[in-house]
C-alpha cells in the first residue's frame, strides 16, 4: 500500500481544518501539565499549541472518549422518561498509540456481542483511529509479547483494520500508512497535506520500528501464560500475597485500556432525575455481594485472581486473544507496585 | 439497535401478599404494542425498577399461556424492594427485558418433572408449572417438592393445592419450624426423599432456593439417578444491566444474565470451583 509524508509544520493546519469538520480529539496538554485527549473545537487557537503527539505516556487511557466515566443512561421528569442517547456520530481520536486503539478495538467486540450497547457503539463505531507508533516505549511496556505495539501491522484488509492510518515519527515529518477504506478517504479530502512518500523515507521507517521494538525491556511468551492460566495452574498463594499488598483502590482498572465493567444507579431531586453508569471495578467487594448478604467474591484472595483471570484465561475463552494489551498501566498507577507483567513474571516463575 | 436500558411503564394491575415480606405483583405495559411483542418464556427475569431509586433483576412468575400481564413475585430485601412493597394497585412501574435463557421445559416432553424449591425459589419456578399443567398430557408424573422455613412463608398457598389435584401430580411441603397448625413435613426439603418415589434416571429437575441449599438437593438427585445435564438450577448474582455488559453477574468465563439464570448440573460442574456456585 502507498505510504504518504506529513511534515509536522502541517499539524496545526490540519487540525484546524479537520476540527471544523469532525468531532476531533487530540493528547493535548492542560494547564497543569497533564496531557489527556481533549476535543479540539473549531478554530481553537489556544488548545491548538497544546497539542503533544510526541507524549509518552497517558495515564488515563483514550477509552474515556468512547466509555466515559460517568454517562447519563436517560433522564425522567416525574413519570415520563426522556431519552438522551446521542445518535452515532463521526469522531477521531488522532495520536492514539497502538496499545490504546487495539484497546477500543477489543472493547468494541465486547460491546458488540449479544445484547449490542448502543450508547457505547454509538460512540465508538464512527470513530477513526488515527494511531501514532511509539518510537522510544517505556521501561512499564510489554506490547510487543501481547502484538499491540510499539507500531501496528496493517492486517491486509481494509474493511478489518487495526488502525486507520498510522504514523511514525521521522524527526520532522510523519510517514503515514493506511489501514483502512476510511483512512484512505480521509488522506484524500485533506490530500493537500500530505505528500507522497519515498522509499528511503519507509525504510526509514522500517528501522526505526524495529529499534522501537528492539528496545522494550520486558519480553513474555504470552501464549506459555494463557495456557498456564486456562489450565487453572495458578497457585491461590500468589494471588493471596497479591491481596496482601492491594489495597483494593481499583485504580488498576480504572486506567485499564480494557476494562468495561460499569455500576448504575438514579438520582433524583424532586421531580426531576437521572439514571446514569459508571465505571466499577471487580476488585472491589460490594462488586458481586448480593441483596441477602451473600457474597461469592469476598475473600481478597480470589478477587485478585479474578482481576487477572479475567484478561488471560476468560477473555482468552471468549474473544480469542489476551484481554491486556500490554500497556503497562496497571503497573505504573497502583500505589504499591503491583502490575500486569510483574504479576505474569510471577506466575511463570511459580 | 434497540436501546436495551429504557425501561417501560407498566401498571400494577393487582398485588397479592404471599408472605409476611413477600408479595406478587400483576402488571400490564401501557404501550401496547410493546406489550405484543414482550414475548417471554419462564426462567427468565426482567430489570424492574421505580424512577429516582433503581432497578433489580425478579424472575417472571407468570406464563405467558396465561394471558397479556405479567407477574412477579418481590420479596422486600433492601431499599427499592421495600419501596416496591408500598406500591399499590394503579400505580406505576418501569419494567425491561425479558432477559436470560428459560427452563427448557421443551427437552421435558413425555418426561417426568420435579419441581425443587426453597422459599423465594418457588416464583422463578411457578411459570414452569402453570406451562407444564396446562399442557398437562405432554408430561409423565410432576413433582413438586417446595420448603420454607415456617408456614408463613410458603409462597402461593393458594395455588399449591389445585396443582396438587392436577393428574398425576404431587405436591409436598415442608418447613424447617412448624406452627400450632402446620400438620406436613418438618425439616429441610431433602427430608421429602422419604415421602415420595423420588428415583428416576430419566426425569428432569428444575431447582431454585438459597445456595446453600443446591448441593444438599444436587447431591440427592445424583443419588436418585437424575443425570447431571437434567438437573436445571437458576443461579442467583448481583445484576445491574441484565445483558452481559456490566459484568457484575460473571462466573469464569460465563455471565449469568445473558448464559444463565439456568443452568444444567453439567455446566455448572465446569465452572471455576473458586466462585462458589455450589457449596
Ligand atoms: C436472576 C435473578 C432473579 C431474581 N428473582 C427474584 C424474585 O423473583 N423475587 C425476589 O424477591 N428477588 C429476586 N432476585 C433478588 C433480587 O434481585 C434482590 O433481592 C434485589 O436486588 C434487592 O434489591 P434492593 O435494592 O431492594 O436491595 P439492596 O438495597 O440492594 O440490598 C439489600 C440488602 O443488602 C444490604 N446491603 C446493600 N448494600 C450494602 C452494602 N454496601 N453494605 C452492606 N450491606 C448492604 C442492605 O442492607 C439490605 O439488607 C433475583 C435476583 C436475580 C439475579
Ligand atoms: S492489565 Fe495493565 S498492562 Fe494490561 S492492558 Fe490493562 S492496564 Fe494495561
Ligand atoms: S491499583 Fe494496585 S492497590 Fe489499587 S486495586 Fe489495583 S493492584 Fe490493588
Ligand atoms: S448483569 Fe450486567 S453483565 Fe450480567
Amino acid at each position: 500500500m502507498k505510504s504518504h509524508l506529513l511534515r509536522k509544520d502541517m499539524i496545526k493546519e490540519l487540525c484546524l481544518s479537520v476540527s471544523a469538520k469532525w468531532e476531533l480529539y487530540l493528547p493535548i496538554e492542560d494547564l497543569a501539565g497533564e496531557i489527556q485527549f481533549t476535543r479540539l473545537n473549531k478554530r481553537d487557537k489556544i488548545l491548538i499549541d497544546r497539542i503533544r503527539l510526541d507524549y509518552k505516556y497517558l495515564t488515563i487511557p483514550p477509552k474515556v472518549i468512547v466509555f466515559p466515566q460517568l454517562e447519563s443512561l436517560f433522564e425522567f421528569r416525574g413519570t415520563k422518561i426522556i431519552e438522551t442517547l446521542k445518535p452515532r456520530h463521526k469522531k477521531i481520536l488522532f495520536g492514539i498509540h497502538p496499545c490504546d486503539a487495539k484497546g477500543i478495538l477489543f472493547m468494541n467486540n465486547f460491546f458488540k456481542r449479544d445484547f449490542k450497547d448502543i450508547y457505547y457503539l454509538n460512540r465508538a463505531l464512527d470513530t477513526l483511529l488515527i494511531v501514532v507508533g511509539c518510537n522510544n516505549p517505556l521501561d512499564t511496556c510489554f506490547c510487543s509479547s501481547v502484538k499491540t505495539g510499539p507500531f501496528l501491522t496493517y492486517s491486509g484488509d481494509k474493511e478489518a483494520a487495526d488502525f486507520d492510518l498510522q504514523l511514525t515519527d521521522l524527526g520532522k515529518q510523519y510517514l503515514v500508512e493506511i489501514g483502512s477504506k476510511r483512512g484512505e478517504e480521509f488522506i484524500s479530502i485533506y490530500a493537500k497535506f500530505f505528500t507522497k512518500a519515498s522509499r528511503g523515507d519507509v525504510i526509514l521507517a522500517r528501522a526505526i520500528k524495529h529499534n522501537a521494538e528492539k528496545s522494550i525491556n520486558i519480553n513474555i511468551d504470552i501464549k506459555e501464560v494463557i495456557k498456564r492460566f486456562c489450565e487453572d495452574d495458578i497457585p491461590q498463594h500468589i494471588y493471596d500475597r497479591i491481596a496482601q499488598r492491594c489495597i483494593y483502590c481499583g485504580g488498576c482498572l480504572y486506567v485499564c485500556p480494557t476494562c468495561s465493567c460499569f455500576n448504575i444507579f438514579d438520582e433524583k431531586i424532586d421531580k426531576y432525575g437521572k439514571r446514569y453508569r459508571n465505571w466499577d471495578a471487580c476488585v472491589f467487594e460490594g462488586y458481586t455481594r448480593q441483596a441477602s448478604g451473600y457474597n461469592p467474591r469476598k475473600e481478597k484472595g480470589i478477587r485478585a485472581a479474578r482481576r487477572y483471570e479475567h484478561k488471560l484465561k476468560y477473555d482468552y475463552l471468549t474473544m480469542g486473544k489476551s484481554g491486556c494489551v500490554g500497556c503497562g498501566r496497571c503497573l505504573v498507577s497502583c500505589p504499591v507496585n503491583i502490575g500486569m507483567s510483574q504479576v505474569i513474571q510471577e506466575v511463570l516463575s511459580a | 439497535m434497540r436501546n436495551e436500558y429504557i425501561p417501560r411503564p407498566a401498571i400494577i394491575k393487582s398485588i397479592k401478599i404471599e408472605t409476611p415480606d413477600t408479595k406478587t405483583y400483576r402488571v400490564i405495559f401501557k404501550d401496547k404494542i410493546f406489550a405484543r411483542h414482550f414475548n417471554y418464556k419462564p426462567g427468565q427475569f426482567i430489570q424492574v425498577s421505580i424512577l429516582g431509586i433503581g432497578e433489580c433483576p425478579i424472575s417472571i412468575a407468570s406464563s405467558p399461556t396465561q394471558g397479556r400481564f405479567l407477574e412477579f413475585t418481590v420479596r422486600a430485601a433492601g431499599r427499592l424492594t421495600r419501596l416496591i412493597h408500598q406500591l399499590n394497585a394503579g400505580d406505576r412501574i418501569y419494567i425491561r427485558g425479558p432477559y436470560g435463557n428459560p427452563f427448557p421445559l421443551n427437552r421435558a416432553k413425555n418426561k417426568d418433572l420435579y419441581f425443587i424449591a426453597g422459599g423465594i425459589g418457588l416464583p422463578p419456578l411457578r411459570g414452569v408449572i402453570v406451562s407444564a399443567l396446562k399442557k398437562r398430557a405432554n408430561f409423565g408424573k410432576i413433582r413438586i417438592l417446595y420448603g420454607a422455613k415456617t408456614p408463613d412463608e410458603l409462597c402461593f398457598r393458594d395455588e399449591l393445592d389445585s396443582w396438587n389435584r392436577a393428574p398425576d401430580t404431587e405436591v409436598l411441603l415442608t418447613v424447617d419450624k412448624p406452627d400450632k397448625n402446620w400438620k406436613g413435613n418438618v425439616g429441610v426439603v431433602t427430608t421429602l426423599w422419604n415421602k415420595t418415589n423420588m428415583n428416576n434416571s430419566s426425569g428432569i429437575a428444575f431447582v431454585c432456593g438459597p445456595p446453600i441449599m443446591f448441593k444438599f438437593v444436587v447431591d440427592k438427585l445424583l443419588a436418585s439417578g437424575f443425570k447431571d445435564k437434567n438437573i436445571y438450577l437458576t443461579l442467583e448474582r448481583y445484576m445491574k444491566c441484565g445483558i452481559g455488559k456490566c459484568g457484575h453477574c460473571n462466573i469464569g468465563e460465563k455471565f449469568v444474565c445473558t448464559d444463565g439464570p439456568v443452568f444444567d448440573y453439567h455446566s455448572i460442574k465446569e465452572l471455576p470451583v473458586k466462585e462458589r456456585v455450589i457449596f
